[in-house]
């Protein structure tokens, strides 16, 4: 069965954490509970009738207080790049983690997930960022770890995207 | 290893191991609890752990560790911490270490789990911190924009309040009802006051926005506020060691004239110097200066700072609730309000990286004529102000299409203008005023913002539109409650020429209306001269109609010249920019746009040197200068030499069919 390392990469308490368990183990926890170090899990996930092992790095989200180790990309065939729609820093915060990605490990598949769709009336988005994202060819799907919504489609396409 | 020693490593919580390849480890100490509590069932007392099968984490260290190991250094080789899960479902914390011990390549582990522990508890203190600010700031937009909803509704009934009793006053009425009606101007009044004072209280932004339409008219020396601005922050620098001056290339006896109100224009310089404090080290400088743009004034604040964060935009740094990452800065407000008062009196604002050191912080501002802003103590009191009936001589009759679909308003606007002596057309909604506008001629259009139908923008682009961009434009009025800075651009994008703030006084309107003419001649030829009319047309050799033809091509050709030059820093393609920004120099260099002509060399430049970080930046400014530079060709296209000067001398004496439109 084919492996792919898969990073989760955006800022803090934008829910990377919890879309992994949502994704893995189907639950979903209101609390906050920030990430600090590393957590690893594994999800096998049949896409056009191959059978693919993603290995899920779920990095803490960057801040004054932990600064991103890129050698945590190593080996990464592709990342989730995570935003929260309430909160527009993080969508920016995205952009530029982009561009570190592809600074310090060249360009690898990638898909912009924006969390928290079950919130979508206090969002605050950046629609023309949003659209200047998409016109640049980004793939850009939105979510909700709380409801489940975009979850393994988010997860499907990355993998498509990773097996080319 | 001693018995001792091996218990005591592992009473410690170490996990020592020697590399055996293959990923296979060997343990040479007693291994701790932590560790069997993951790894248990993977091992036999004497076989080699497959540790990097186990854990994805170790397997990705290892390549760090073999680096090591082939090569120390004396920094080591530490991971940080990550989570393994015990087979009863746990969450344990383990860091791992790479070590050469007299050859043998040796993994430390370790569970840091008390520190750990601690660690999490600190950042998720912090970052739940962060979160409520977040929360707060957020909150606290919302209540502003709510706030500014219920000033709007406010205001319109006040509106109708004000006019009616001016009308009243007008009145051959009894002087028991004349007391009733100051009791009634009175109250009203002070209910406009308290309006101001929530405003006031609660956000400098709205209240300014209220203000917008009678600030346009004021004027303040830019340098003077520098300096003022300058002394009474003199001691904050000191004490932290930074020289603060005015720079030495300001010419000092000059006046520095620009359309600003003082104390807002101090606020600004006192925000930009303070954000320029924050950033720049004790022994070094910040210097205040300003420049002569033509029809704009410059101010800018130099730092010696370590320059602009690299992730963000130029545009962002002025964003709501932005705020820099070194200490010392508040709510993210300061630039917030510097960029939105400044474009609110139709100036611009923007910052970059200096080439050696630091940055720049500027700002432009229109240049004002001369008169300077009246301290608020000696502004008149609204209530002793005579309106144009009172004062015949200084209204000149016009015609005027007035259109507001809220019919008290219509009905005593429309009374009180009349009763001004002008001639009122009143339609209910945009497609009646549309339509009254074709079937005859007005020299002002009054317009609401929200009718039905069609909004006051879409009636005045169609207007602007069947116009065609004719010399002879009616004076364009839109009468709104929103005044915000962006409503103020938006409105003046689609066609209009001045605003008119809701609630508003018959003095306003008049004031509005007595300007107009000033207002439409502003944006006629006049601005440029015949006298430059006729040195381009020497620069061509005399040909007038080769002249034109090349104003014609210019105008055509420029802005799908420009959307190149966007496209080329779009796809980062510094040739490409190179070239367009040349060809882009030729014309503009050919109408003496010596502005324009600057940005486009250094575009130019910046595309030689693919150097694009900057090119965004200059090609706004570019902008800015080539809509000034049609606005006037626009005007030349349209005279010759002897007309351009006998139409400036004739625009200077006020004339009833200046609106007229031309059909």
């Amino acid at each position: 069965m084919l492996q792919k390392k898969v990073c989760m990469l955006g800022s803090f308490a934008v829910g990377k954490t919890s879309l992994v368990r949502r994704f893995v183990e189907s639950i979903y926890s209101d609390v906050y509970q920030t990430t600090v170090g590393v957590k690893i899990d594994k999800k096998n996930v049949q896409v056009d009738e191959k059978e693919v092992s993603l290995v899920l790095w779920d990095i803490y989200g960057e801040d004054d207080y932990q600064k991103m180790r890129w050698t945590y990309l190593r080996g990464a065939s592709g990342y989730l790049l995570v935003a929260d729609g309430t909160r527009k820093a993080t969508l920016e915060k995205a952009v530029s983690l982009e561009r570190r990605v592809r600074e310090e490990a060249g360009s690898i598949p990638f898909v912009l997930v924006i969390n928290k769709s079950d919130l979508i009336r206090d969002w605050e988005l950046d629609t023309a960022l949003e659209s200047q994202l998409s016109a640049e060819g980004w793939s850009i799907l939105r979510s909700s770890a709380k409801t489940g919504e975009g979850v393994e489609e988010s997860f499907s396409l990355l993998t498509r995207k990773m097996l080319g | 290893m001693s018995d001792v020693l091996e218990k005591a490593l592992a009473e410690m919580g170490f996990a020592l191991l020697e590399y055996r390849g293959n990923g296979e480890f060997l343990p040479i100490a007693t291994l701790p609890t932590w560790f069997s509590e993951i790894w248990a069932e993977t091992r036999n007392s004497s076989d080699p752990i497959p540790l990097t099968r186990q854990s994805p984490f170790l397997e990705s260290f290892l390549l760090e560790a073999e680096d090591f190991w082939n090569s120390p250094t004396p920094a080591g080789c530490q991971s940080e911490t990550w989570i393994e899960k015990a087979l009863s479902g746990r969450e344990i914390p383990v860091q791992a270490r790479a070590l050469l011990l007299d050859g043998n390549q040796i993994l430390a582990l370790l569970s840091p789990d008390a520190q750990f522990r601690e660690r999490v508890r600190f950042l998720q203190t912090a970052r739940n911190a962060l979160l409520d600010h977040e929360r707060l700031a957020r909150e606290i937009q919302k209540k502003e924009i709510l706030l500014h909803c219920i000033v709007h509704d406010l205001s319109q009934p006040l509106s109708i309040m004000h006019v009616a009793m001016d009308s009243l006053s007008e009145e051959s009425i009894s002087e028991r009802s004349k007391q009733f009606l100051t009791l009634g101007k009175h109250a009203g009044d002070q209910q406009e006051t308290m309006i101001r004072q929530i405003l006031r209280t609660f956000s400098d932004d709205l209240r300014a926005s209220l203000d917008a339409g009678t600030e346009g008219n004021v004027s303040s020396d830019l340098l003077e506020c520098a300096r003022k601005t300058t002394t009474s922050l003199a001691p904050t620098f000191e004490a932290k060691g930074v020289h603060l001056a005015v720079s030495s290339l300001v010419d000092l006896e000059a006046k520095w004239l620009v359309v600003a109100e003082e104390s807002r224009l101090q606020r600004i310089f006192s925000n930009l110097l303070e954000n320029a404090l924050r950033y720049t080290p004790a022994g070094r400088r910040v210097a205040i200066g300003v420049e002569d743009e033509g029809d704009f004034l410059k101010a800018y604040v130099d730092d010696e700072g370590p320059g602009l964060p690299r992730d963000l935009r130029p545009e962002q740094i002025f964003g709501l609730f932005m705020k820099g990452k070194q200490s010392g800065g508040k709510a993210g407000l300061g630039l917030y309000f510097c960029r939105i008062t400044v474009e609110r009196w139709g100036g611009s604002i923007g910052c970059v990286t200096l080439p050696e050191k630091g940055s720049r912080f500027w700002f432009r501002l229109p240049r004002a004529s001369g008169r300077t802003a009246a301290s608020p103590s000696d502004a008149p009191d609204a209530s002793n102000l005579k309106i144009a009936k009172r004062n015949p001589g200084i209204v000149r009759p016009l015609r005027i299409l007035f259109a507001d679909d809220q019919e008290d308003i219509r009905t005593l606007t429309a009374y009180q203008l009349k009763r001004s002596g002008h001639k009122v057309v009143i339609a209910k909604d945009g497609k009646q005023a549309l339509n009254a506008f074709r079937s005859a001629s007005f020299d002002v259009v009054l317009l609401d913002q929200e009718m039905p139908g069609m909004t006051g923008d879409e009636v005045a682009r169609a207007i602007r539109k069947t116009e065609g961009g004719k010399k002879e434009r009616v004076f364009l009025v839109a009468s709104t409650g929103n005044t915000t800075s962006e409503d103020v651009r938006r409105l003046k994008q689609a066609g209009f020429d001045d605003v008119l703030g809701k609630p508003f006084r018959l003095e306003d309107l008049n004031r509005i209306l007595s300007a107009a003419p000033a207002a439409t001649d502003t944006s006629m030829p006049s601005v440029l001269p015949g006298a430059i009319f006729t040195e381009l047309v020497a620069r061509v050799g005399g040909d007038e109609k080769l002249l034109k033809r090349m104003i014609h091509t210019f105008r055509r050709d420029t802005p799908n010249r420009l959307a190149g030059i966007a496209e080329a820093i779009r796809r980062k393609n510094p040739e490409a920019l190179a070239s367009l920004a040349h060809a882009l120099k030729g014309s503009v260099s050919i109408f003496g746009a010596e502005s324009a002509r600057k940005h486009t060399q250094e575009l130019q430049d910046l595309g030689r040197g693919k150097e694009l970080s900057r090119a965004a930046e200059v090609l706004a400014l570019l902008k800015e200068e080539i809509a000034k530079l049609q606005a006037n060709l626009r005007g030349y296209a349209n005279q010759t030499p002897a007309r351009s000067k006998s139409n400036h001398a004739k625009r200077q004496r006020p004339s009833r069919n200046r609106g007229k439109r031309r059909r």
